[in-house]
């Protein structure tokens, strides 16, 4: 893109938190200790789903040095109605009389010593009175055992409202969309297609455990959170106290990563309420074990239908979508809704039905993570492309250009899809992986094969940002902000912004970390929003900050033009260095809800996340084993505000969807959780990144967003899995339909086809 | 992980008085790394720990027989001083081999080898080589001394032929000339991860011959077992396809594999059957 | 039983002392006696390296290390590193190469390169791989990882060579 030279917008500014980094002075909650604080220790349910016969914290209570054992029935003394959640009011702060997941938190041990509230801990003793329990979620669309008797949807979603009240179903919410008529569609195609796929139960795993810390007294609250989102979490903890949002204070310093866990509210209501019943401060910091109770991200299953003409055009396609939301709704509801109106994939398809559904189960509870749900369709989408490309006899990459969505056509929604890069990305993909080339196949026990994928998403919406730009009497700038710093460099590119409007260095910008007190409004750090809609607010705040200085040198009877430095300003309006000026400004970008019954929206995203994968595989056939040996991501991130940011976020984004791709699962066993600790649940490492590994954005621009950029974070989780699948598929001929990939899947699936299938599992 | 004592005795006298052959919530503490995370999952909950790190002598240092015919290995010696010892990466490369993929740089810097070995843990990569070398442990205890085979500390899962109150003093590893090793670590879930099945080599090759050979495998099964059955279609054959699939065969015949998280027991045993291959066929090529 | 001790070792160059309880870890102990944050835990099992500190010259997880055991010991932690406002050349690889993104796996990191680099100079791929794997940085910054070990040996060998 040809712009003038900048010296912020398109610079790979370094991180202006880098040296607090790389020294170890970074401020964490994980690190915080308040004078008289207690640490909270959780004892946790045995059972997937029973109720509760009884409580016996005795032991625990008479251990020397424990200060409290906490019930759900000390709770309602400080917060009658103890049940929270961002969709639904499902969740207990401890369980009430059930416990719906083993690992579900039933009381809290405080203790000044977090070693001997462990301890304590182990004292504690429940009886169950255990149910029928219900874990995967088809069978929990029909199942007899019900999680929740009624379903609580929050009023903050208005759209949700008529499901209040709701009995006899595991289902939260059904999303549905219908575009032309699928089943005339099917009829009249030369072929149709029909395949489900699954995805498996994964963890965020931020480095730092999620930690809360509350501090209340003479009526006040603070809280110092690890949150993505700040401002959701004073709004709901004030809903839960009956207090107004002013006397619930938030404050948020860097977080140890996120991923999209650390969303709405988790640990914060519960140290509220021990902060409230024990009278001084209180932390729960989770260890890494516990972290897998906390939340998760959806497993889901995607039957997907498409009906097809011998020219590879795609007339219609069906998608029936069940989410596996686990014990608590928390934001499943919308996982559901947003990732199922993409879930037909970034094609131009005449007839559409999307049937979309969270469900309920005994399990740890599911909500947000990296990609909102898009990797998990795309899984599907894209793998089930390959398989009619293969029966058609297609290339893999031109059947998908030939159905691509283009810019200016209507998307299944309605919504006339702009700026999105789709064919660009799928093109570099294709071009990195010399995909006209012939691969060197391999013979003998290794085969080789290569894979290719597109996805896209939208974005959460309608949803807004405030931002404050404070120039202070010396002209320097601070900059007030609800976004959370977690790693994605929004510190960083929040200046540039600022600075690029106000004509400054970005390392100058003093960018204020989440602090309710202090910083505005923000929805919250996540579903690669920041850029776009922080991003236009904090360009719109600057604007406001310019103005007001033109305004001041006007009324100082300054000629236009005068370009006084704005010290000087300062020093004529109050005689000496003193004032500020203040710019301020919110955004929130056009939305239109979908129709209830069909889906159809002529807005239903502020802009549209693209990415596109491709792999090379090598596989040993006599083991199943085998080895990613080149690995392509090509985005669509806008212009590139920071390139280095960018390019670090596609390539730890891709990093973290390798992991949900080869390694990464939950595994249970009646219920129970048996691999919930880094030692068993295997997370990438240096030895599995890729030889040649290479993560590119296309040269593009999102041209309403801020200099013309928009978000990067989630955009390479979308297509890599489908990408790896289906190049396993080209080189030995088996397609895997549930993720994660692993060796021995690959072998029995090897076996199977040559007709000498492997024993039981 | 409250409530106990760590002390630190200079002597192995005052070590058997601290150590008690009754109370299993007194144990000796070699780098601590195991019992560590049993304490932090409460599984262990000692009332006193007896630290071996001020016992000198026979408990530390690696020392090479005048003749070449062995090595001493004190029991505290760590896993770092193994991998980075000029004499045992000459003479055991195997040691050096396995080392690398062991746990990780931070764990080896404090990994004793005599808490290794007392763990007992089906899954370390260190005991099925030392088995496959031959290698002899000197326990002691307040009534006497006895030098094992390292496989008969080994009794089953978690479990040891070790008395509440005897120490492993020390290893005792022949180096055995003409003989080649190797330990294959086979992980399925990551490639760093513990050991779907380890399997360790020792061989005396004349060519494709295989004069004399010891196999050990573990993490499949229970304890680091000797596979005697395969040991005996190898022993004295010429190495090609025919001898190594019956070698497989035998090998999957005489051990009891179940299924767990790293894979299923169909899956395990085949993968049993091609490294056993695999890894004779390696020793070969690294003999010619 | 359980009875206070207190420890002397050398912290960061300085002769310090500690009254602590035997089941105290070490990062425990750098935390709450000595208010340094570069260590600190996460996995508690010794497997992400977040809590690596040296003890006598070699790293070792912070986590599993009982802290009695740092009696007499030399400890050298991340704090250590900077001379005034001067970084440490390995700290400003890293933050030349972008090695980081949350940064709370990046102490750990960094002094698993210091000794890294002291083993292997100039390490090749595959070394700096097998040397790490004992370090999980979840927000996967590991390419920019080992470009800044690159860098920080280049400018090692460099210095090294105009001594
Ligand atoms: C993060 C991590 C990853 C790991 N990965 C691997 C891996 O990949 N492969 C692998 O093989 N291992 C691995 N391990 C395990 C590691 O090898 C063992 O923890 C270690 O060898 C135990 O040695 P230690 O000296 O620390 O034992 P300790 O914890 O001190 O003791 C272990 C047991 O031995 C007893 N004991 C100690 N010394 C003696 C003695 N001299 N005589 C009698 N009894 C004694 C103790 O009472 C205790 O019961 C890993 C460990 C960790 C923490
Ligand atoms: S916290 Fe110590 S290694 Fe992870
Ligand atoms: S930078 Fe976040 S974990 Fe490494």
């Amino acid at each position: 893109m040809a712009r003038t030279a900048s010296r912020n917008i398109g610079q790979s500014i370094p991180r202006l938190e880098a040296r607090e980094k790389v020294t170890g002075r970074a401020e964490y909650v994980h690190h915080l200790r308040l004078p008289g604080m207690l640490y909270g220790k959780i004892f946790r349910s045995t059972v997937p789903h029973a109720r509760i016969k009884s409580v016996d914290v005795s032991a625990a209570q008479a251990l020397e040095g424990v200060y409290r054992v906490v019930t759900i029935d000390d709770i309602r003394e400080a917060i009658p109605h103890p049940y929270y959640g961002p969709a639904f009011h499902d969740q207990p702060i401890l369980a009430d009389g059930k416990v719906r997941f083993a690992g579900e938190p039933v009381a809290v041990v405080l203790a000044a010593d977090p070693h001997i509230a462990q301890e304590a801990v182990g004292l504690i003793s429940a009886e169950y009175e255990e149910l029928p329990a219900v874990f995967d979620e088809v069978e929990a669309m029909s199942s007899d055992v019900l999680v929740h008797d009624v379903l609580k949807p929050a009023a903050t979603f208005p759209d949700l409202k008529h499901l209040a009240g709701r009995t006899g179903t595991n289902v939260a919410l059904d999303y549905h969309l219908l575009r032309g008529d699928p089943e005339a569609g099917f009829a009249a195609a030369d072929h149709v297609f029909e395949h489900t796929y699954r995805s498996q139960q994964v963890m965020h795993i931020p480095m730092e455990p999620f930690v809360s810390v509350a501090d209340a007294a003479d009526g006040r609250l603070t809280l110092h959170t690890a949150s993505q989102s700040p401002s959701f979490v004073r709004i709901e903890i004030a809903r839960l106290l009956g207090w107004p949002e002013n006397r619930v204070r938030v404050k948020v310093p860097y977080l140890g990563g996120g991923f999209g866990g650390k969303l709405y509210i988790k640990l914060e209501a519960l140290v509220t309420a021990l902060s409230l019943v024990a009278r001084r401060p209180v932390k729960v910091a989770l260890t890494m074990e516990e972290q897998f109770f906390m939340v998760t991200r959806h497993p889901c299953t995607f039957t997907i239908k498409s009906g097809v003409n011998k020219d590879g055009t795609i007339v219609a396609r069906t998608c029936k979508v069940v989410w596996n939301g686990g014990a608590y709704a928390d934001i499943g509801p919308r996982v559901t809704q947003k990732a199922g109106f993409t879930s037909a994939g970034p094609y131009d398809i005449e007839n559409v039905e999307i049937h979309s559904y969270a469900v309920y189960t005994n399990r740890p509870p599911c909500g947000a993570l990296r990609g909102f749900g898009a990797p998990q369709t795309a899984w599907a989408y894209e793998c089930h492309m390959d398989e009619i490309a293969e029966a058609l006899g297609m290339d893999k990459v031109a059947f998908r250009r030939k159905n691509l969505l283009q810019n200016g056509r209507p998307q299944a929604t309605g919504t006339i899809v702009q700026d999105a890069a789709l064919e660009q990305a799928l093109d570099q993909v294709a071009d990195r992986l010399n995909w006209n080339e012939p691969l060197d196949r391999g013979d003998g026990r290794i085969r080789r094969g290569r894979g290719i994928a597109v996805g896209f998403k939208g974005i959460t919406a309608p949803t807004t940002s405030v931002a404050i730009v404070n120039l202070y009497a010396d002209g320097s700038c601070g900059l007030y902000i609800s976004t959370v710093e977690m790693g994605q460099g929004s510190d960083t590119v929040m200046a540039q912004i600022a600075a690029e409007v106000l004509d400054m260095d970005a390392a100058a910008i003093k960018v204020v970390h989440p602090d309710t007190d202090v910083t505005p409004y923000d929805m919250g750090t996540l579903g690669s929003r920041s850029t776009f809609h922080m991003g236009t607010a904090v360009r719109l705040a600057a604007e406001d900050a310019r103005k007001k200085i033109a305004e001041l040198a006007r009324e100082l009877g300054l000629p236009e033009g005068s370009n006084l430095p704005l010290p000087e300003l300062f020093r004529r309006k109050y005689g000496m260095q003193a004032g500020n000026i203040i710019g301020t400004a919110s955004f929130i970008p056009k939305y239109e809800k979908p129709d209830a019954e069909t889906g159809h929206s002529r807005n239903a995203t502020p802009f549209w996340g693209v990415g596109a994968s491709g792999a090379e595989v090598e596989v040993d056939t006599e083991t199943g084993h085998y080895r990613i040996t080149k690995l392509v991501n090509v985005a669509d991130v806008g212009t590139a505000l920071n390139p280095k940011l960018v390019q670090v976020q596609l390539s730890g984004a891709g990093i973290m969807q390798l992991g949900f791709t080869t390694t990464e699962e939950m595994v249970y066993r009646d219920g129970q959780l048996t691999n919930g600790s880094l030692a068993d649940y295997k997370i990438p490492t240096l030895l599995d990144i890729p030889p040649e590994f290479i993560n590119e954005h296309v040269d593009s621009e999102q041209k309403d967003g801020p200099f013309g950029g928009k978000g990067a974070g989630e955009s390479t989780t979308i297509a890599l899995s489908p990408a790896i699948g289906n190049a396993l598929f080209d080189a030995v001929g088996v397609r895997l339909t549930d993720l994660p990939l692993t060796p021995e899947k690959i072998f029995r699936a090897l076996c199977e086809a040559n007709g000498t299938p492997l024993a039981g599992e | 992980m409250t409530g106990f004592e760590i002390v630190e005795p200079e002597s192995l006298e005052e070590a058997f008085r601290l150590l008690d052959p009754e109370d299993p919530a007194v144990r000796p503490i070699g780098g601590g790394t195991a019992l560590m995370l049993m304490m932090k999952a409460q599984i262990y909950k000692p009332e006193r720990l007896v630290s071996l790190r001020r016992l000198d002598g026979r408990f530390s240092g690696i020392d090479i027989a005048a003749d070449g015919s062995g090595f001493r290995i004190g029991a505290m010696t760590t896993f770092s001083m193994l991998e980075h010892s000029p004499a045992i990466r000459r003479h055991l490369p195997v040691i050096a081999q396995t080392m690398k993929t062991l746990a990780n740089v931070r764990v080896r810097n404090v990994a004793s080898v005599g808490g290794n070995l007392a763990h007992a843990d089906p899954h370390l990569d260190l005991p099925p080589v030392w088995v496959a070398l031959g290698a002899r442990a000197v326990v002691v205890g307040p009534r006497g001394e006895r030098t094992i085979p390292v496989e008969a500390i080994f009794e089953g899962y978690y479990e040891t032929s070790l008395a509440n109150d005897e120490l492993i003093a020390e290893l005792e590893v022949p180096v055995r000339a003409g003989w080649d090793a190797l330990y294959v670590k086979v992980t399925t879930r990551a490639a760093h991860d513990w050991p779907a099945l380890g399997l360790a080599v020792s061989a005396e090759l004349e060519g494709r011959r295989i004069r004399d050979l010891r196999l050990v495998l573990s993490a499949a099964v229970d304890k680091p077992t000797r596979l005697a059955a395969a040991e005996a279609v190898l022993r004295g054959a010429e190495i090609g396809p025919a001898t190594l699939r019956a070698a497989g065969e035998a090998a999957v015949a005489e051990t009891e594999i179940e299924s767990d998280s790293r894979g299923s027991a169909a899956y395990k045993q085949h993968l049993l059957r091609v490294h056993l291959g695999r890894a004779i066929e390696a020793l070969a090529a690294k003999r010619v | 039983m359980s009875s206070p001790r207190t420890i002397r070792f050398t912290l960061n160059g300085e002769p310090v002392s500690a009254t602590i309880m035997p089941h105290e870890t070490l990062v425990d102990v750098l935390q709450h006696r000595f208010d340094l944050r570069g260590a600190r835990e996460s996995c508690g099992q010794g497997l992400c390296g977040c809590c690596t500190v040296h003890v006598d010259g070699k790293p070792v997880s912070g986590c599993l290390f009982l802290a009695v055991f740092a009696d007499g010991a030399r400890v050298d932690t991340v704090e250590g590193l900077a001379r005034g406002d001067a970084l440490d050349p390995v700290q400003e690889a890293f933050i030349e190469a972008g090695a980081f993104q949350c940064g709370f796996c990046t102490p750990g990191f960094v002094m698993m390169v210091k000794q890294l680099l002291k083993e292997h100079p100039e390490p090749t791929d595959e070394e700096v791989r097998h040397y790490l794997t004992g370090n999980l940085c979840r927000c996967s910054a590991y390419p920019e990882i080992l470009d800044a070990v690159k860098l920080a040996s280049a400018r090692q060998a460099e210095a090294a060579r105009r001594a």
